[in-house]
């Protein structure tokens, strides 16, 4: 019995001139819902792990925007309704594989019975969309229990705050032009780090749960650069058909850099076919998550 | 499994965790600790420094006499630094025992001007008191923030997943009054709401209660997203920090028209009644807007709670800690007793709805020597 993957959808902001936070979310949602053949209404919980919007919104909480427009239990509470429950979680690549182990827990308790996880990011300053140090694109991940698979078994956090100051982000007032303007500083050596960081931080989490490399069948990394995945692979030694790589129009985006690779994952049946996935996701602080995915039986999981 | 959960949720709009008073599953609120800034700023001083001649009774129609402001050198993050150490003294953890961390604010400042996206403001948070091996992330949801940080720990301490955790915010947010006080007219802005804020920080521990120990008898949150753009927030254009747009009626209306089934839930759920609880402590926004909401409560479920907590007076609305602060402040002033059931009632942004019935026990004990 366990926490099981229901659908994921992932999509670039490609075409829109002025890419939105809200809309890329709100279009996975749908997407995301009408593959796995459910309504919005069954949805519990909701959270929200992107990070970049067009307009800084401060709050309310973009999940509830988001559970407003896809039309997720509105209304005055009935007794006897369910409603659901919304909330943005904040914690840069790897705020996926957080929500996934809240939601997984709640679903394990009974809290909850249907969660969905959505991300999107743009760059704040549209005027210069260049200086985004990643792809617009927006995500969502939709987890139910099931009782014939073990699913979300493990989770494993990690900071390295040594590196604290390689990755930084944050509003500035610019008193001269009258509004805050967004600061994204990535300093040299950054992804070196995240490399050796993940590493080190997967086989911790593997070491501890007495799993050998060589029974990964799957790995589902974030960020999805090559120059991150492919020096993470060599120096794990997991070979390149065991790593789930995004596709390419998704290469480059940030907090939905998890449901991209697991959406790719899915598409080719690898996700499907594998007994032990682990996803990884490395980002700033240096924060590296993982979570260790398991399947009894091979498994059809839909996508878009 | 699965069975228990069609059953559970069948029954209940609020995403509702009630892992029992003493049971072993059971969790509480070991401890709470809050950072105000020295610094007051008086209802009557703010608004003497309005842009524009409001006519605005601020303090008549709020309550609100005074909030604290920071000074040189606080912000979001040394607010919540300093609430997080000040839980770990009144607690019997060290920051060693802290497996969880969560920061709940809605402001991140973190010297200056800057507001921290990444990375975590919880990453520096735990640095800073020394809980290093905390897992540790941040979670937003406007003035509901730091309830809902309770909510996630009470599950991961109900299901054994960790033992304990810590929840924190920092709110430097008096800027969102200073930027509405170049801009408001009337009584009938949208940024009125803005000049009822103060700034403070907050922290609580929970843990997993011992057996036979009185916690947490119910915990539940939901989100009336239909209501989600009543009130806003976005960077400011006249200064630093943000403008708050606030449809406070409209606000007001829905808190007080769908909260009381809400409380009906999980007061069911906790199997008392609402005359049970000795203290609700509400979100403080205003006076009158909390008294309209005692009626309308008394109103539909016959019965009322022993004491309604207001504190807005000293420390006006000091957005995802106030439930906190005022807890704090009850502990301090030793009015709360052993075997005292209070209820936290959290209205904000969303809107999210987040209500909280525990009972008070040891933790007592560990205040009121400073006052």
């Amino acid at each position: 019995m366990g926490a099981r993957i229901e659908a994921a959808s992932a999509l670039t902001s490609r075409g829109l001139r002025k890419p939105s936070a809200r809309r890329l979310a709100d279009a996975t949602a749908r997407t995301c819902l009408a593959h796995a053949g459910r309504e919005p209404g069954d949805i519990d919980m909701l959270i929200n792990t992107g990070i970049y919007r067009e307009d800084n919104m401060g709050e309310p909480a973009l999940a509830a925007i988001v559970q407003e427009d896809i039309g997720a239990n509105l209304g005055q509470p009935p007794v006897g309704g369910h409603g659901t429950f919304s909330f943005d979680l904040l914690n840069g690549t790897c705020g996926v594989i957080s929500a996934i182990q809240l939601q997984a827990g709640m679903l394990r308790s009974g809290l909850i019975r249907l969660g969905a996880i959505v991300t999107s990011d743009v760059h704040p300053d549209l005027k210069d969309p260049r200086s985004a140090p990643f792809r617009p694109a927006g995500g969502t991940l939709l987890l139910g229990w099931d009782d014939s698979t073990p699913g979300f078994t493990d989770f494993h956090s990690e900071t390295f705050p040594e590196y604290e100051d390689l990755f930084v982000s944050g509003l500035v007032w610019q008193g001269r032009r009258r509004q805050s303007q967004m600061v994204i500083d990535s300093k040299p050596g950054y992804h070196a780090r995240l490399v050796d960081c993940a590493e080190e931080a997967t086989r911790r989490f593997l070491h501890g749960l007495g799993i050998d490399i060589s029974e990964i069948d799957l790995l589902v990394p974030a960020p999805s650069s090559p120059d991150f995945l492919d020096r993470l692979r060599a120096r794990l030694g997991v070979p390149g058909d065991r790593v789930a790589y995004c596709t390419e129009d998704l290469e480059g985006c940030y907090t939905t850099g998890p449901i991209a690779a697991l959406q790719a994952a899915i598409k080719s049946g690898r996700l499907g076919e594998a007994r032990n996935t682990v996803m990884l996701a490395a980002g700033a602080g240096i924060t590296v998550a993982l979570a260790l995915y398991r399947q009894l039986t091979p498994r059809v999981t839909r996508c878009e | 499994m699965a069975d228990d959960q069609g059953s559970k949720q069948a029954e209940q709009w609020l995403a509702l965790e009630s892992p029992g008073s003493g049971g072993s599953r059971g969790c509480r609120i070991e401890s709470v600790g809050v950072k105000l800034p020295s610094r007051r700023l008086t209802t009557r001083d703010l608004m003497s420094r309005t842009r524009h001649r409001t006519r605005i009774q601020l303090e008549r129609l709020t309550g609100i006499h005074e909030r604290r402001v920071v000074g040189p050198g606080e912000n979001s993050f040394t607010l919540a630094a300093g609430a997080a150490r000040d839980c770990l003294a009144h607690s019997q953890h060290r920051a060693a025992d802290i497996e969880m961390l969560i920061s709940a604010s809605i402001t991140r400042s973190r010297g200056g001007s800057w507001q921290s996206f990444e990375p975590p403001l919880s990453l520096y948070i735990k640095q800073a008191i020394g809980a290093t091996q905390a897992v540790n992330f941040d979670l937003s949801n406007a003035c509901a923030g730091m309830l809902t940080g309770v909510f996630v720990l009470a599950d991961l301490i109900s299901r054994g997943e960790i033992g304990c955790g810590m929840v924190v915010s920092g709110e430097y947010i008096s800027h969102l009054s200073w930027n509405s006080a170049r801009q408001i007219r009337s009584l009938f802005s949208k940024q009125l709401a803005s000049l009822t804020l103060g700034d403070a920080g907050a922290a609580v521990i929970v843990e997993r209660a011992p057996d036979g120990a009185p916690g947490i008898d119910v915990i539940g949150f939901t989100t009336l997203a239909e209501h989600s753009r009543l009130c806003l927030a976005f960077p400011s254009t006249v200064g630093p920090g943000a403008q708050m747009y606030t449809k406070s009626r409209a606000l007001q209306k829905v808190a007080i028209q769908d909260m009381a089934p809400l409380v009906a839930e999980a007061i069911g759920e906790a199997g008392i009644d609402l005359s049970d609880i000795d203290y609700l402590i509400p979100h403080q926004t205003s006076a009158r807007a909390i008294r309209q909401g005692l009626q309308e409560f008394t109103r539909r479920l016959g019965v009322k709670p022993k004491h309604m907590v207001v504190n807005l007076e000293e420390y006006g609305n000091t957005s995802s800690t106030t439930l906190f602060v005022a807890l704090h402040k009850y502990l301090e002033e030793q009015r709360m007793h052993k075997a005292d059931r209070v209820m936290l009632l959290s209205i904000a942004s969303g809107v999210e709805i987040g209500i909280a019935i525990f009972t008070i026990d040891s933790q007592v004990d560990r205040y009121g020597r400073t006052h």
